[in-house]
């Protein structure tokens, strides 16, 4: 089955596309399949259902019941491993 | 040999924006090392949300305008032209001829200034070079002058960097980013008026005493705060007003829904046109400048997840509307920008270090200036609709983001002259500003070294 991920940020276009193209890329190199939610931080309530993993741009102090990583790495360039690898572990088993 | 080039330069500049920018992008792309299929796609993308656009700009205006204009004539007031907001205004930028050169012109001057040590800030965010280049279209739009256009770009984006500079400690202390900074359009060129609102509350006895914070607005409002909420109760709410009766109301609440919900899937095709361009400029930028002694440019977005800046967004969707109102002769409504009127006060957050009173105070005062500012620009932003095909009809539209910039405002004064109280006011008025952001980000940084030393104390 197709695991749910969203990717949220602002205005759901800019840094929220960069994230989710790494993380389809990801993905696809590790034999996961992703089904992305791409959208804005206030809609992210309105989504939760299925829900895997939730991946912002921005830190989110709020508790959705959902593992949440920050994507800030893919945009910035720095300490992408460490976050591929978190993105992993939440989706692997 | 020359003139056949100069022809054929002419000839793809005939045949308009979504063929255009298209090609450029592709051989960009290609330039760069992308895979030609790959940078076709990228091109064609780019002209996709180009069309796209069109469609939904188009339909908000002959649905949404007259609605406005009925509204207005019936209360006497005077909103009668849509706001399209960045994600209108966008894509009628990276339409305009000037964005076929913006690209490398701001990556250029950013790189020059980073060898010249006149910048720390690295930008490499490359969609909002649409900010910059913004400024760019309008002043050649109005004047007709391809140098001007130029020029304005390259002011622009120098100026951008060194807000970035600037913000950089508050980026630190108050959003816990270190070594990043945020050299946007909106929030970046804002945050000086904070600063001299912040200054001034801070010398008025009782009032530089309150403060208080709301994390929970979010949680209560709920769906409330989603854009398609927001667009239903805005449309039905206006057709009300306009004396629409309940069927045509509810009609132009749905409509409206489907203006916010589709209006940014809609620009995404653009952003994801320009990724692999993105991409590329982001491994030269880092491999370059990638040191610590340099400050990492990014996308606001990035600021919109703190509580205090999605609280203060909230609250700033009535407050704005009312400021339209309010303001003095102001004919926009506020509408494309109003989901994500954080942008505009993300940086003033940080510079009232998250005490929402001041923060409220600040935003009022930049939202009234951003309106005042994109009432004047109207025949400029509807300028640059037309000439990129965005606007088919005579509809006006107004974009409090960009459309209400001081820079571009200037900018395009100084070459036009058209009112020049108004530009001596809003001149006169941001460079004092500007002096108390300066003094703010100082103040800010040494503060910050302090805190660093004491933690090392420990």
């Amino acid at each position: 089955m197709k695991k749910k991920v969203i990717v949220a940020c602002g205005g759901a276009v800019a840094t929220s596309t960069i994230a989710a193209n790494h993380i389809v890329d990801l993905c696809k190199k590790n034999g996961i399949d992703v089904d992305i939610c791409q959208i804005r931080i206030s809609e992210i309530q309105s989504n939760l259902d299925n829900c895997k993993l939730i991946v912002t741009t921005s830190k989110v102090r709020r508790d959705y019941g959902v593992p949440l990583i920050t994507g800030m790495p893919f945009i910035s360039g720095i300490g992408v491993d460490k976050t591929e690898k978190a993105i992993l572990d939440v989706l692997k088993d | 040999m020359w003139q056949a080039l100069a022809n054929g330069i002419n000839y793809i500049i005939n045949m308009g924006a979504s063929v255009m920018l298209p090609i450029v992008i592709a051989i960009l792309s290609i330039c760069v090392g992308v895979k030609p299929g790959k940078a076709i796609r990228s091109g064609l993308m780019i002209g996709v949300g180009f069309v796209g656009l069109s469609l939904i700009v188009t339909m908000m205006n002959s649905e949404l305008g007259p609605a406005a204009q009925a509204m207005s004539e019936r209360f006497g007031l005077n909103l009668s032209v849509v706001d399209v907001g960045w994600p209108g205004a966008s894509p009628m930028t990276w339409a305009s001829s000037i964005a076929t050169v913006a690209i490398p012109i701001a990556i250029g001057v950013n790189i020059i200034m980073l060898l010249f040590k006149w910048t720390k800030t690295v930008n490499i965010d490359i969609w909002n070079i649409w900010h910059m280049t913004f400024t760019g279209a309008i002043a050649y739009a109005v004047t007709g002058n391809f140098w001007i256009g130029i020029l304005g770009v390259v002011v622009h984006a120098a100026f951008t960097y060194k807000l970035g500079d600037l913000w950089a400690p508050l980026m630190a202390d108050y959003f816990d980013l270190d070594g990043i900074t945020v050299p946007h359009g909106t929030s970046a060129y804002m945050a000086p008026i904070a600063c001299l609102v912040d200054a001034i509350i801070d010398k008025i006895p009782g009032l530089n005493k309150i403060d208080f914070s709301m994390d929970t607005l979010q949680e209560k409002v709920g769906v409330f705060a989603e854009p398609v909420i927001i667009g239903f109760i805005l449309g039905a709410g206006i057709g009300f007003l306009a004396g629409y009766d309940v069927t045509m109301a509810l009609q132009l609440g749905v409509k409206m829904s489907a203006v916010m919900v589709l209006m940014p899937k809609i620009v995404k095709c653009i952003m994801d046109g320009l990724l692999p361009l993105s991409e590329r400029a982001k491994e030269v930028m880092n491999s370059k400048f990638g040191d610590s002694e340099f400050y990492i440019g990014l996308d606001p977005a990035i600021l919109l997840g703190d509580s205090q800046v999605v609280t203060a967004g909230l609250i700033f969707i009535p407050i704005t509307l009312l400021i339209a109102v309010l303001v003095p002769g102001n004919r926009v409504l506020p509408f494309g920008d109003l989901a994500t009127i954080g942008f505009f006060i993300a940086i003033a957050v940080a510079v009232c270090k998250g005490n929402l009173f001041r923060t409220l105070i600040s935003g009022i005062a930049i939202m009234w200036s951003t309106i005042w500012i994109a009432n004047e620009t109207i025949p400029w932003v509807t300028k640059l609709a037309q000439t990129t095909g965005s606007i088919t009809d005579n509809s006006l539209v107004a974009a409090m983001d960009q459309g209400g910039s001081p820079i571009t405002y200037i900018f395009t004064q100084l070459f036009t002259m058209q009112n020049v109280p108004g530009l001596l006011v809003v001149g006169i008025g941001y460079a004092i500003c500007m002096v108390f952001a300066v003094r703010c980000s100082k103040q800010r940084a040494a503060e910050l070294a302090l805190k660093r030393e004491q933690e090392e104390e420990y």
